[in-house]
């Protein structure tokens, strides 16, 4: 029976690699495809090639030193123990392997034990594990260590990780058929974590020296304090199968990685026999789940991404909408709406990862410079990325609404009306942010010592004006560029994937940076047009602001001659176009 | 208050709808029909300003949905297949948005009336994803009509309904007809076109084949006499062999 289930996965997978090869011929998926295939060579693969030398990844990376892969093993084991906490407390659903509606119709009344359809599932999950494995192995090994045992160790934490989640996915079934409710058991998870929590504590209070200010004066003394907590006392114990499992991707050599290897294939192993030893009905379950992804896929393949999407709650309007004045309002009002649905999941990981890598990089000026310059210093970088990332996450416009552009093209509103009540509403989030900031940053001028404060707050007050501008024209490109090629931008919120899609979005980075580039250049001939000539009158600050005004006024003219050209792409847009694929 | 002259579609070398004339009047229910791949959406889209006619001209209400888009606009709704609605807008700020797009000062009393006729006033506040399939249709069809359209344009307008829905359905594309709107009905459910259509246009390959009430059409293509059903119509029409009726095991 498996080798029927082998069959099915093995043409499934290489016809649908066929299909991807074939759509080369078209240039848009031949051009994403080159472009991705040097993009992962130049970033990736050409170290393999190359060695360890002139210039490639040394050996001894921040991994390949026992010291640092000591600590980098109990801070993944804490991370490992921590996804795998999640794991038992956030899900609520009963066990249900995801099959497609023709794997449901196929296999469920076929005479298929449930074991083989277990297996089925885990040898199929290996796929998408290898390729991960692929992608993590290429990434990490840029920090040092040999490719191989990286590669070897990512396998070994994904194909243990995807065990332990369908196994704790049984046991909350189980749990669930004895009466043990969802509540309860997080309820005695979190009392676990508490109970280990405090045990530590305990145990660092009566063990450890004190902390002192140079414990926690920067990053590195904090990790160096964590891993004298995480790797003695119950820390040890409670982390102690979690290292096991990362253990064999920081092995330095072969030998050791053999060593390490054997405690985590016996966990692996123990894991595998929880799996396919526990017996779970999941059929119905899998069923209802089948039948959302097959109508999400439905919905998506019919163009229609709104629905495919899940788990929506009424947002509340940011404004009452009167029933008369310009049409376009309405566009900016129904945008604000939908505004929870941007800051998804995603959206937050990239804030907190951005807001990490700031105060790592400049917690160390903050012990030597005033706090305010620091935070005037944070917030300029906060404003740059605003300026450069915020068009590309806050995607309150075309970019979501194209699915709906039949629905739009009805409404009797000329194309710019369109356009421009499609831009507005991300416009307005990102002016309403960046304003905050140069509001916190006006605070903190008056911390700043001596002449400084009237530059500041020239800059501050230009910045003020020009970023709405900057910000309407940086949205202007991937607008346009929804519209003019369709396919190569996501609209909803699958996105394309594989290594043409990858392409796809370095060639339109590029091109949107060049655009950009291109469109400052009158706005910087009006400021210096202004602010030279006045310079020589009223000295280098006071013409800052009235020299941004000119600047902003051309700006502001071609973001409506922009609108205007936008408004008629999207008259001209034709819905019967492929989507994005 | 529709009038369409020699419309024309091409998608490359591919003719979708070829040189189409028709008009339609106030009252009338015109059943748009033909096999797949006869140019129906195509048609409705060029009609809606969806996507422009390569050739040919579309009047609704007197404006040209190019030349004059915004007023002929104002005439007409489109009511698709699949309601297609914004995920994160309420069923009363659906309202409230349409509202401000075709400016309708007194939308407050007209839009709780459609909700109370349509059986969704107690949903005002949900989303569509918290509707079934058939509360999402009835909350498109309330987008519509707000601004009570001259025109109504129906693209496959039963699909997914259940027979409850369908009744209603009738009954209110019968009573926007008697109040005064031309309709334009697309579907596949001949039983439908029978039904409630006061006219009948077939279309084959992008050409139209027959305009006419049913009973004009049924004489066009009634080999004898004209109690022919539509069905044997259509396929006569089409070109396509009638299946042969299903009979009683006793009589065949």
């Amino acid at each position: 029976m498996i080798a029927a289930l082998c069959y099915l996965q093995y043409h499934s997978t290489r016809n649908r690699l066929v299909t991807r090869f074939r759509r080369l011929k078209q240039p848009k998926y031949l051009f994403g495809a080159v472009a991705g295939a040097l993009y992962f060579y130049f970033y990736f693969f050409r170290y393999l090639f190359r060695g360890y030398g002139n210039g490639a990844i040394p050996a001894a990376g921040p991994l390949a030193s026992p010291q640092s892969a000591l600590l980098y093993e109990s801070l993944a084991a804490l991370v490992l123990f921590v996804i795998v906490l999640l794991a038992w407390i956030i899900p609520h659903e009963r066990a249900a392997l995801t099959f497609s509606e023709a794997e449901v119709a196929f296999l469920f009344p076929a005479p298929v034990t449930r074991r083989t359809l277990i297996n089925f599932k885990l040898v199929r999950s290996q796929l998408r594990i290898f390729f991960s494995t692929l992608l993590l192995a290429l990434f990490s090994h840029r920090l040092g260590g040999n490719v191989w045992i990286h590669a070897l160790g990512w396998w070994l934490v994904l194909s243990t990780l995807n065990l332990h989640f369908l196994g704790s996915s049984f046991a909350r079934t189980l749990l669930l058929d004895h009466g043990v409710s969802n509540r309860l058991r997080r309820v005695l998870a979190l009392v676990v974590v508490a109970v280990a929590s405090v045990a530590v504590w305990i145990w660092a209070k009566q063990t450890l020296p004190a902390l002192t200010d140079s414990d926690t004066a920067d990053f590195k003394s904090i990790l160096n304090y964590a891993q004298t907590v995480l790797s003695a006392g119950p820390a040890l114990y409670l982390l102690y199968p979690f290292r096991l499992v990362v253990r064999p991707f920081f092995a330095p050599d072969a030998s050791a990685f053999l060593i390490a290897l054997v405690p985590a294939l016996l966990l692996f192993l123990l894991h595998y026999l929880w799996v396919i030893f526990s017996d779970v009905a999941f059929e119905e379950a899998s069923v209802e789940a089948s039948q959302k992804l097959a109508t999400r896929i439905a919905a998506v393949r019919a163009g229609n991404w709104q629905a495919a999407r899940k788990n929506q709650k009424a947002g509340r309007a940011w404004f009452k909408l009167a029933p008369a004045g310009p049409a376009q309002t309405a566009l900016l009002w129904k945008n604000l709406i939908g505004i929870r649905q941007v800051f998804s999941a995603r959206l937050w990981i990239v804030i907190v990862v951005v807001c990490v890598v700031f105060f790592a990089a400049f917690g160390h000026i903050a012990r030597t410079q005033n706090v305010a310059v620091v935070a005037a210093i944070i917030i300029a970088i906060a404003l740059a990325y605003s300026l450069l990332l915020g068009p590309q996450l806050l995607r309150l416009d075309f970019r979501r609404d194209l699915p709906m552009a039949d629905i739009l093209k009805t409404f009797p509103m000329r194309g710019w009306q369109i356009a421009l009540g499609e831009i507005l509403a991300p416009v307005t989030v990102l002016a309403g942010f960046q304003w905050l900031l140069l509001l916190v940053g006006f605070g903190l001028i008056l911390f700043l010592p001596g002449k400084q404060e009237a530059l500041m707050l020239a800059i501050g007050i230009s910045a003020a004006v020009l970023l709405p501008v900057l910000d309407f024209l940086m949205l202007l490109i991937p607008n346009a560029a929804v519209l003019l090629f369709p396919s190569w931008i996501q609209t909803g919120k699958d996105s394309p994937r594989g290594i043409e899609a990858t392409g796809q979005r370095l060639i339109f980075a590029m091109g949107q940076l060049l655009a950009l580039l291109l469109a400052l250049v009158p706005g910087a001939l009006a400021f210096s047009v202004v602010y030279f000539p006045l310079k020589m009158l009223a000295g280098p600050v006071a013409p800052v602001p009235f020299a941004s005004l000119a600047a902003t006024l051309v700006l502001a003219a071609e973001a409506g001659f922009g609108v205007m050209l936008l408004g008629k792409l999207f008259e001209r847009f034709d819905v019967t176009e492929e989507p994005a694929s | 208050m529709v009038q369409v002259e020699g419309l024309t579609k091409l998608y490359g070398e591919f003719t979708a709808v070829n040189e189409l004339s028709f008009s339609i009047q106030p009252g009338e229910v015109v059943g748009l029909v033909g096999p797949n791949g006869a140019g129906k959406t195509t048609t409705l889209r060029c009609l809606a300003g969806i996507i422009p006619p390569t050739r040919g001209t579309v009047l609704v209400g007197g404006h040209d949905i190019v030349r004059d888009a915004l007023a002929a606009k104002k005439q007409f709704a489109f009511l698709t297949d699949e309601p297609r609605l914004f995920d994160y807008l309420t069923v009363w700020q659906h309202l409230n948005f349409v509202a401000r797009i075709y400016q309708l000062a007194d939308y407050e009393k007209t839009g709780a009336e459609l909700l109370a006729e349509l059986e969704l006033a107690g949903k005002r506040d949900a989303l569509p994803g918290e509707l079934s399939r058939g509360m999402k249709q009835k909350l498109a069809i309330a987008c519509g009509l707000l601004h009570s359209p001259k025109v109504i344009y129906f693209d496959e307008p039963l699909t997914g309904l259940d027979p409850l829905g369908i009744r209603r359905m009738k009954d209110s594309i019968l009573k926007r007809a008697r109040a005064g709107a031309a309709i334009i009905l697309s579907s596949h459910l001949l039983h439908l076109v029978e039904e409630i259509c006061t006219r009948l246009l077939i279309l084959q390959n992008g050409r139209k084949i027959a305009d006419g009430t049913l009973a004009e059409v049924t004489q066009k293509f009634s080999a004898q006499s004209g109690d022919a059903s539509l069905e044997e119509i259509f396929f006569r029409a089409t070109s396509e062999p009638a299946l042969p009726p299903v009979l009683p095991v006793e009589s065949k």
